[in-house]
């Protein structure tokens, strides 16, 4: 096991009997349910790369068509294919994760409100999310607009 | 009569005024199927090591005193059946915790952030006794009856990865039981609590693991109680902006 912060649950003042120091969950980071969580932090990666496409692609489209053309010549790379789907797969794992939370992290109540069913919560993020992926790949694909 | 397994206990020594870092120790136990490891660390102590220090009290999952590390994972001894387990059993204290002899973890630590979070009904002014009693219905019971559950065994403490990395980080019990009195209807003190939350152990520290819910061995959820938390803290904050009187009465 590793050493977790050496003050980690350690009280403000230090007992008189000298204490081991405290050691991190034996799992962690990469065993049992500790992986998913660990997963969770590196999609951040992911998304940082991401917006250093987007700011890429940004920068072509204002050195004009050609280098438009260019860029978008360089997206059916096999590696930009490979980081997109990445980068997919990130945000389904992220978005589902999210979702599971927010129904439960709603309070009893907000001032005289109460939040509806969980399930209702559950099933609305969904919806607007299946929703909004329809409407940007109808745009995408040049359906829309 | 029932056959006895024969396990080996693998358990976590120290004694501070001997040994300069944790070591581990071997027990050949022959338990009982229906024993608990609460049961086969007893009987070590009582019949093969009597300097083994362990916590326990009541033996039925209520006292929260005798959470350790077993195989892994944050469990409550006198819950855990052997059986249950394979031949070697690793026994260790909790995680996240400074040890103070064998399998005894210094719980000093959480009784400071425990009580920073104010956890008792806060009354901007007492009701007289001739006033009668509060009442609350049952719904009002129901929103903070699951988080009133706890019982400080320490187990999502140990199994939480953010306590392991800030220290000063409240955690899932402490802002569970802080939160069970913010949203009791008797009490008045959610705006002091929500301030604490957003300071310096702030509870968005938590980037949800969702470990304490999944190890609480009473469904306490505390990752919902800190999570709620924070949406309250957040709300709380944005009203002082727009409120005249930063929303304070």
């Amino acid at each position: 096991m590793a050493d977790a912060h050496p003050h980690a649950m350690a009280p403000t003042r230090p007992g008189k009997t000298r204490t081991a120091p405290p050691q991190r969950p034996p799992q962690f980071p990469m065993g049992g349910r500790y992986l998913a969580y660990t997963a969770f932090g590196w999609t951040g990666l992911i998304y940082l790369l991401l917006g250093f496409l987007v700011i890429e692609a940004v920068w072509a489209l204002g050195d004009g068509a050609a280098a438009w053309q260019e860029q978008l010549l360089r997206y059916e790379h096999p590696v930009y294919i490979a980081f997109h789907v990445l980068a997919l797969a990130s945000v389904v794992f992220v978005g589902v994760r999210f979702f599971r939370l927010f129904p439960k992290a709603q309070p009893p109540r907000i001032g005289p409100a109460k939040p509806p069913p969980q399930s209702l919560i559950h099933g609305t993020l969904y919806a607007v999310w299946v929703g909004a992926t329809v409407v940007f790949g109808a745009i995408l694909a040049g359906g829309l607009f | 009569m029932a056959e006895t397994l024969v396990k080996k206990f693998v358990v976590t020594r120290f004694d501070p005024d001997k040994d300069e870092a944790p070591r581990t120790e071997s027990y050949e136990v022959p338990c009982h199927p229906d024993w608990k490891v609460l049961d086969a660390l007893n009987h070590i102590k009582d019949e093969i090591d009597g300097s083994l220090a362990h916590r326990w009290s009541c033996r039925m999952s209520v006292c929260g005193s005798c959470g350790m590390n077993v195989n892994g994972q944050p469990t409550l001894t006198c819950k855990k059946a052997v059986s249950d387990l394979p031949d070697t059993v690793e026994v260790t204290p909790l995680a996240n915790f400074p040890v103070v002899r064998d399998l005894v973890v210094e719980l000093d630590g959480f009784m400071e952030k425990l009580k920073s979070v104010k956890p008792w009904i806060i009354r901007a002014k007492e009701k007289a006794v001739e006033e009668g009693p509060m009442r609350q219905s049952q719904a009002e019971l129901e929103e903070f009856k699951q988080f009133s559950m706890c019982i400080n065994c320490m187990l999502c403490y140990a199994a939480c990865p953010v306590v392991a990395n800030e220290p000063e980080f409240l955690g899932p019990a402490a802002i569970a039981l802080g939160h069970r009195y913010s949203v009791d209807s008797r009490d008045e003190g959610a705006a002091e609590r929500n301030e604490i939350f957003r300071g310096e152990g702030t509870v968005f520290a938590c980037s949800y693991a969702n470990e304490c819910s999944e190890v609480c061995p009473k469904h306490v959820d505390p990752a919902a109680a800190v999570n709620q938390a924070k949406f309250n803290a957040v709300i709380d904050w944005a009203a002082g902006l727009v409120l005249p009187r930063g929303g304070k009465e």
